[in-house]
Order: C-alpha cells, then structure tokens, then sequence
C-alpha cells in the first residue's frame, strides 16, 4: 500500500488494512490506522483513522483526525477533525473541533470556542453541548 | 514496505492478526497472526506466540513460533520459544532457547 509506506518511520505505527487489533494500545509515537481496532487506543502522538478503517475504542492522543468510523470517546489534547465520510459515534473533546460535511456524528462535544460577535459578543467563550 | 508496522514507541497488549505483513519495531503482548511475513526488528519486543509466513527475528521473542515457511533468527536476535517451521536458519550472534520442530 503505497499511502501507507510514505508515512512510516520508527515513531509511527501503522495498522493495515487488513490487520485487526484486539486490545490495548499505547505509545508515544502516531498512530495511523487503515484496519480495525477494538480495544482502548492512548497514544502521546497523533492518531488518524483512514477511510475504510473502523474503531471500537475510546481514544486518547493529541490530534485526532477521522474519515472512518469510530465508536468510542475521544479525548484530544489538540485539533480533532472529523472529515467527510467520516462516522462517529462517542462523546469528543478536544483543544478545538471541525466536523466537516459529509460526516456523520452522533454524542457530546465538549470544546471550547469563541462565540461569533451576533450571538453575544467578541470575547465570550462558550461550551457548547 | 509493510501495511502493519508497530513502531519503536508503540505497545499492544492483545491480539493482531493480519492479512497481511507485520513488522514490530515496539512491544507486542498476546498473541500475533499474520497470514504473510512477520518482521521483529531490533529492539522490537514480543511477548506472544507467532503464526505467520516466513517469519525474520531481529529483537525479543517470548512465545512459540509457528511459520508456514521460514524461520530466521537473525544476530541480536534472543528467542525463547519453540520453532515450527520448514526450514530455519540461527545466525551467529542470535540467542535461542527452545525446540525446533523442522517436520521431518
């Protein structure tokens, strides 16, 4: 898989697509999966989730971008991006969120952001649920 | 280049199975299936038994090895475990305790 060897050094791990993990994983490193992963992901690094991949787990990792499918809490320390085809169903917080169109996601979104000047005025920070 | 790869920083504990190759450059506990190649590199570390194709020994293994192919213990390499396979190769400077089991 071409996309995937691009990507790999010694501080990434890459779950295939046609690999299936059952349990825990943690690290330090990133975390890019195109597989399937069932079992509680908390990584130091950034995890991606591939078109096609699917995620049972609760994740715990610094930026998260998804365009598979997670069930699960996300708990981000930085920018969790849920992108078209994407499909999430779990509660997310993170430093800052985009859901982009085409993406599906179902739970609670736990993030903080500046309300736009029309609905309050430049400075508040809302918590939006 | 491998479709799985368990980098330096990364531990599982659990089950992988592969269509695929794996190579584990991080640490493995449980159990580890992969239909194709199985690649412990150095430093890799794994607590489990392995069934794969040929399957190349560079870091720890803890478990038995099953191979449909190749086994090949390579120099650094420091294997405790049973080997089942059809052919296999111990290199100088590799560390091995267990049977080998060449199905003759």
């Amino acid at each position: 898989m071409a996309r995937t060897t691009t990507r790999t050094d010694a501080r990434e791990a890459v779950i295939g697509r046609s690999t299936r993990v059952r349990g825990k994983i943690a690290g330090d490193g990133d975390l890019l999966v195109d597989g399937s992963i069932e079992g509680d992901v908390t990584i130091r690094g950034d995890l991606t989730v591939s078109s096609g991949a699917t995620l049972a787990s609760n994740v715990d990792a610094n930026a998260v971008t998804v365009r598979g499918d997670v069930e699960g809490d996300i708990a981000a320390r930085g920018m969790v991006r849920i992108e078209a085809g994407a499909r999430v169903r779990g509660d997310i917080s993170g430093e800052s969120f985009a859901l982009e169109e085409g993406a599906e996601f179902a739970g609670r979104l736990d993030a903080q952001f500046d309300l736009p000047a029309e609905l309050g005025g430049s400075g508040h920070t809302g918590k939006r649920r | 280049m491998a479709s799985t790869v368990i980098g330096a920083g990364i531990t599982i504990e659990g089950e992988v199975t592969s269509d695929d190759d794996v190579v584990v450059q991080g640490t493995l506990r449980g159990k580890l299936v992969a239909k194709d190649a199985v690649t412990v590199e150095s430093g890799g570390v794994v607590e489990a038994d392995i069934a794969g194709g040929p399957v190349s020994v560079g870091g720890t293994v803890t478990g038995n090895i099953h191979s449909s192919d190749r086994v090949d213990l390579q120099n650094g390499a420091k294997v405790i475990g049973n080997v089942k396979a059809t052919r296999i190769t111990i290199a100088d400077g590799a560390q091995f305790k267990g049977n080998v089991d060449m199905d003759v």
